[in-house]
């Protein structure tokens, strides 16, 4: 049995996830109710995100980027008409999450505590450097996303910590866009693939998601790869980089044989693709 | 016995009490607790739709959703669809087309059809498609399915 | 010989019509009552442990934790059961374990309590003590020397066939027709390979469950998720030791099947469970548990080799299956047996020889589904079909028209062919998808044609002509959904003339339905149907007597007319069902009431043809026929696969309804699709990896084409009621058959393994003219 604790502020939150050992906090529960049916959590308490105002909502930032609440719904990320441009890539990632009714229901602050490394948004979001904004027992504290993921499912978060909102910077107007390689509509990534091009267009920043713990983002690599994106031999290089940094497993979504042949077709397809978008735009 | 928690909600037009387990979802509630039997438990994952309910009017998983988060809200199941007349025609076409097989995933997809069509009364065959993307069904084959969805919309939109 | 296309009339329903179910009105509202909505007053749940090792000696239990948990009111283990076994060919399963553990899964101990949750929660505190044993992971580990036996006391099972059971051995088949090892001298072209099939899970939309109640005098009643409430009762009572009179098997609307609620699943279990709690018990599995305790379409390692002559007329045939069974035989001879009967196809080659092993593993039983192992052989037979069109420059049209069998001809090893409408088959699908598509690119096409049975073993129907002049049908046959009520109403209603919606089905019932062996093997249309047809005849007759009487004629005189009445010819007087049903009921004759059992009763093997070793089904069916066109997409960045258009013509001897047999080609197709393309349980060691619908991923409504054009061919069959034949199963059959052609025209690489993945095909891609692993 487990007892549901509502706070409305994301202090209370904090304490109540401190007071009891076995608490965990909930969000849309997409994940973590379907977990718990099959018994692979037991938690003595939830203690619910949804009454919290503060956790809700997309808004823009004083700066220009884009804040978005924990809480805010995969169907929300995926209208919202400020991610645009370097930050479409985002709202494309949530738009391809499971269907439309867990896309009522499943929350981005949720998605990305889970930390599933199959999953849409840890990708999207290291495509657009975003910052998660942090409250525990020891205050808030802001943290990178590139220094989000630690190992399979491990993340820098303490315990007893939660991700408030997710803030992008500015967003810039260029191309970007969300290819996701999976078995049938709406499954997890076997492999995919974040990307956005730079205002000038010779420019990429890459994410790639699905072959190890985290996204895979190679910034060193991107920054060689600067002006010689029509050079195949160079795009094929910063794939090489991102083959080597992977460390994808076999899984029932395909082998890791089948994810590093993945990641170079996916680079070239999605600069395919976006390249086209710049031309048409 | 389980200590029950007692929540108030809106279920078909009716303010109702409910006792139902704490951390209960409501797919439990809606079935053991009110005999609510719609609501069908085909895999208590949130994957194939056939738990799917209106909640303030948007389709949710019931197997997902905590009774908790109900408090106070709207909740419609296909028990309490039978004036409205879009599910009617809804129906009238799923009856008609061959779209009901087995019948266990047809009130899941009944209630994404019927919401979609409030968001959006005229869809192209690709948008039904993906709006009952999230709704298995093993018998039909969807594609009897997707003519009932799709020929209500016409019929509506005369 | 017609095609038709489906009209949504109605015109009172009669056979050829497509009549809207009447069950989807409730289904619509929400209001049908599938096994997890029935309550009973008292009622327990319950629920089950399993096993979580893949082969264990029992050593002893321990139940004080769980006994003493909340809501607990009984627990039941091995130690309750008995010594009884069931099987539908060897009987080698109890109702639940008893002395060993055979699959991790499997259930060993199962909880009655106030509560679903208290259930679940006291399963936990059941302490097993086990001796682990080493498990059998293949077939080919199974067949070794020192291979650890699964069942020792195999030998001493009852058995129905000659199965030639021994060690892991669960049975083999051997059929021989001519002399393969001569003819291939006479072959100027010969293809081998060896393919493999992976297992699929049926995933009907609805779990299984089960709910028993017990009366004063210790009789049971079952309601059940089933395909057959008498396979049910059977079932339950041999392996509980019950008398069948002491229990009744019904059932409600059941959601869906596809083999999978054939044979037993958790109904033993829950009557065990009722019996000792002596309260009702309602059982109802998780979809996880779906997955890992019930059953799934089998692996196949399939050996084919096929040679024919430089014109493209077919020579010889070698097919050699080794098939994994799990631990329990099951279905499994007969699907082995059935695979090894079609594994020719539609052809006619004068030398073919077929053998096959189905061996016990650690894993959950393998069993009936929707094909019953035809897809299996017909994956690696079309594609050498094609192997040689593309050797002798023959179009995959030309070589089937070329060697396909025709009426009068007798199937492999000796059944004789009814009607055929193969031949118009491929001429809709050729027509329809001839020339290249809309925007003028090529097709990627591929072709695959299959024959399947409807047919096999007992069934019944009672007429009844209600005082009103209506009618009761009571067949026992279960409608799993796919609308064999309203076909046979349909067939009934012909039969008398009457308007559909004057016919009512009962619901099927061991204590009143006639005996149906079930839902399964595409028979109910047909063999059903014709019981339905007969015991309506003799309805039709007996009124003819009443009426000859009240209108003071000769019999020979009188006509059926439309509505229920029957006058003298050239004459307008008549009297109508009810004022003849009124004097049966109140004044002579008594009611009137029409009965009609059969069984199908034609042999399958003619010993002056062939030779049959094993030989699981000796009277099997009448043989219905299906081509399948499709045209496929490969995504160029991650070989995914997907159909742009396909073509699916089924020769069903007569369309009942049309619309339902346009629905079984969809759904069937759909359900082939994903075995094609995706859907394949995987283990990880001894354990299940994707027990559920996260992890094994079923096809959504954005994964299907649009384009899915049907075709019903009607060509009717001399026995078959109004001229039907079965289609449950044979829009399935072909598509990984199909797909594969498509496939290996886009990449010009054969795929000998399924399911054809992105992975797999990608592999392709990259190196044209391999055979991926």
């Amino acid at each position: 049995m487990t007892l549901v604790l509502t706070p409305t502020s994301v202090e209370e939150a904090v304490a109540l996830l401190a007071e009891h050992d076995e608490a965990m906090p909930i969000s849309g529960g997409a994940t973590l109710v379907a977990m718990r049916n099959a018994s692979l959590v037991t938690p003595s308490h939830l203690v619910s995100l949804h009454m919290i105002p503060e956790l809700h909502g997309i808004t823009r930032t004083k700066a220009g980027g884009v804040r978005i609440g924990a809480m805010a719904r995969h169907c929300e990320t995926a209208a919202c008409a400020d991610l645009t441009g370097t930050l479409f890539v985002l709202r494309r990632a949530a738009s391809m999450i499971a269907n439309r009714v867990v896309r009522n229901m499943g929350t981005m602050g949720g998605s990305v505590a889970n930390a599933d490394p199959a999953a849409d948004y840890l990708p999207a979001l290291s495509c657009c450097d975003a910052v998660l904004s942090v409250a525990g027992p020891d205050g808030t504290r802001e943290l990178s996303i590139h220094d989000y993921i630690e190992d399979w499912y491990e993340t820098a978060l303490e315990d007893g910590e939660i991700i408030t909102a997710i803030t992008l910077p500015a967003p810039q107007t260029a191309a970007s866009g969300y290819h996701k390689i999976a078995r049938v509509s709406g499954d997890f990534a076997t492999a995919s693939c974040a990307m956005a091009l730079d205002p000038e267009g010779t420019g990429l920043r890459v994410a790639i998601g699905a072959c190890g713990p985290g996204p895979i983002r190679d910034r060193d690599g991107e920054a060689a790869l600067r002006g010689k994106l029509d050079d195949p031999a160079a795009v094929a290089e910063f794939a090489g980089r991102l083959v080597a940094l992977a460390d994808p497993v076999d899984d029932v979504r395909g082998s890791a044989e089948y994810r590093l042949r993945l990641i170079p077709r996916l680079v070239t397809s999605s600069l395919v693709e976006l390249t086209k978008q710049k031309e048409l735009a | 016995m389980a200590k029950k928690t007692l929540y108030s909600l809106t279920l078909n037009g009716e303010e109702i009490e409910v006792a139902s387990s704490a951390g209960a979802t409501l797919l439990e509630t809606l079935r053991e607790d009110l005999r609510v039997l719609s609501s069908k438990r085909g895999c208590n994952q949130g994957v194939c739709g056939a738990c799917t309910v209106l909640l303030d009017d948007k389709p949710v998983r019931a197997c997902l959703t905590l009774t908790a988060h109900c408090e106070g809200r709207k909740l419609q199941t296909m028990e309490g669809m039978g004036g409205d007349p879009i599910m009617a025609t809804l129906q009238r076409h799923m009856v008609e087309s061959g779209g009901v097989q087995c019948g266990f995933c047809t009130g899941g997809v009944l209630i994404s059809a019927r919401n979609l069509l409030s968001e959006d009364p005229s869809p192209s065959r690709e948008t039904v498609k993906t709006a009952l993307s999230g709704n298995l069904c093993r018998c039909t084959g969807y594609r009897t399915i997707i003519d009932a969805v799709c020929g209500a919309a016409e019929e509506l939109a005369q | 010989m017609t095609l038709v296309q489906p009209a949504p009339v109605f015109l009172g329903g009669a056979v050829g019509q497509s009549v809207a179910k009447p069950d989807n009105l409730e289904k619509v509202q929400g209001r049908a009552e599938y096994i997890a909505d029935l309550y009973r007053p008292g009622m327990l749940h319950g629920a089950i442990l399993a096993s979580p090792h893949a082969h264990a000696r029992i050593r002893g239990y321990d139940l004080t934790e769980a006994m003493a948990a909340p809501g607990v009111v009984a627990i039941i283990t091995g130690d309750d059961v008995g010594d009884g076994r069931m099987g539908a060919f060897i009987k080698d399963e109890h109702a639940i374990a008893r002395g060993k553990v055979l699959y991790v899964g499997e259930p060993v101990a199962a909880v009655a309590a106030r509560t679903e949750e208290e259930a679940r929660h006291a399963c936990r505190l059941i302490c097993v003590d086990y001796e682990e044993l080493p498990a059998i992971l293949t077939p080919e580990a199974g067949l070794a020397e020192d291979a650890p036996i699964l069942h020792e006391d195999l030998a001493s099972y009852v058995k129905i066939f000659d199965a030639g059971s021994e060690g892991n051995l669960a049975s083999r088949t051997q059929l021989i027709e001519g002399d393969v090892d001569a003819a291939w001298a006479e072959c100027d072209v010969i293809v081998e390979g060896e393919f493999t099939t992976q297992p699929q899970a049926h995933v009907s939309m609805e779990p299984c469950g089960a709910l028993a109640d017990i009366d004063a005098t210790g009789r049971v009643t079952l309601w059940s998720a089933n395909q057959s409430v008498f396979r049910v009762q059977a079932n339950v009572c041999e392996s509980l030791g019950l008398p069948m009179s002491k229990l009744r098997s019904l059932t409600p609307r059941v959601g869906a099947g596809f083999g999978n609620k054939m044979e037993p699943h958790i109904q033993p279990i829950t009557v065990a469970l009722a019996i000792k709690a002596k309260r009702p018990v309602k059982l109802i599995l998780s979809r996880e548990e779906d997955f890992e305790m019930v059953r799934a379409r089998h692996p196949y390692r399939v050996r084919m080799k096929t040679g024919a002559k430089s014109d493209g007329t077919l020579v010889a045939r070698e097919c050699e299956v080794l098939a994994d069974c799990g631990a329990f035989a099951d279905d499994s001879p007969g699907v082995l047996g059935y695979s090894l009967l079609m594994c020719g196809g539609p052809y006619r080659i004068p030398h073919l020889k077929a053998s096959g092993k189905l061996v016990y593993t650690n894993k959950l039983r393998f069993g009936a589904f929707r094909g019953f192992g035809n897809p299996q052989v017909l994956f690696a037979g079309e594609q050498q079909i094609d192997q040689i069109g593309e050797k002798l420059g023959l179009d995959p049209f030309a070589i089937r028209r070329k060697n396909m069998l025709h009426e009068g001809d007798q199937w492999f090893v000796g059944p004789r062919i009814g009607s055929n409408g193969l031949g118009l088959c491929l001429d809709a699908v050729e027509q329809a998808a001839k020339g290249p598509r809309a925007d003028g690119s090529p097709r990627n096409f591929g072709l695959a044609v299959t024959a399947h049975i409807s047919g096999l073993l007992g069934t019944g129907a009672i007429v009844r002509m209600l005082e009103d002049g209506t009618i009761s049908l009571n067949t026992g046959a279960t409608d799993i959904g796919q609308g064999s009520d309203t076909v046979l109403a349909q067939i009934c209603a012909e039969e008398l003339k009457l308007p559909f919606d004057h016919v009512v089905v009962a619901s099927p019932d061991t204590d009143g339905s006639p005996y149906n062996w079930g839902t399964t093997a595409s028979r109910v249309t047909y063999t059903t149907g014709r019981a339905v047809k007969g015991a309506a005849k003799k309805v039709v007759d007996q009124a003819m007597v009443h009426a000859a009487e009240m209108l003071e004629c000769d019999i020979d005189d009188l006509e059926l007319r439309e509505g229920g009445r029957i006058g003298q010819r050239n004459a307008n007087s008549d009297v109508t069902f009810a004022q003849i049903s009124g004097r049966a009921h109140w004044a002579v004759g008594g009611p009137l009431v029409g009965s009609q059992t059969l069984v199908f009763d034609e042999p399958t093997h003619d010993p002056k043809r062939a030779i049959a070793l094993g030989l699981p089904f000796p009277r099997i069916g009448v043989f219905s026929f299906a081509a399948l066109g499709v045209d496929v997409d490969i995504d160029e960045t991650s070989g995914q696969v997907s159909v742009h258009e396909a073509w699916s013509a089924a020769d069903v001897g007569r369309a009942i309804n049309p619309r339902l047999v346009e629905v079984q080609l969809h759904g069937g197709f759909v359900q082939g699709l994903g075995y094609a393309l995706y859907e394949e349980m995987v283990w990880d060691g001894a354990r299940l990896a994707n027990p559920s619908l996260m992890d094994y991923k079923v096809p959504t409504s954005r994964d299907v084409p649009d384009a899915i054009h049907t075709f019903i061919i009607e060509d009717p069959e001399p026995t078959g009621p109004f001229g039907a034949k079965g289609a449950g199963e044979i829009g399935l059959n072909t598509v990984p058959g199909a797909i594969a052609n498509a496939v290996a025209t886009a990449t010009r690489t054969r795929h000998l393994h399924l399911p054809l993945t992105g992975e797999r095909v990608l592999a392709g891609l990259i190196t044209p003219g391999t055979t991926p692993d």
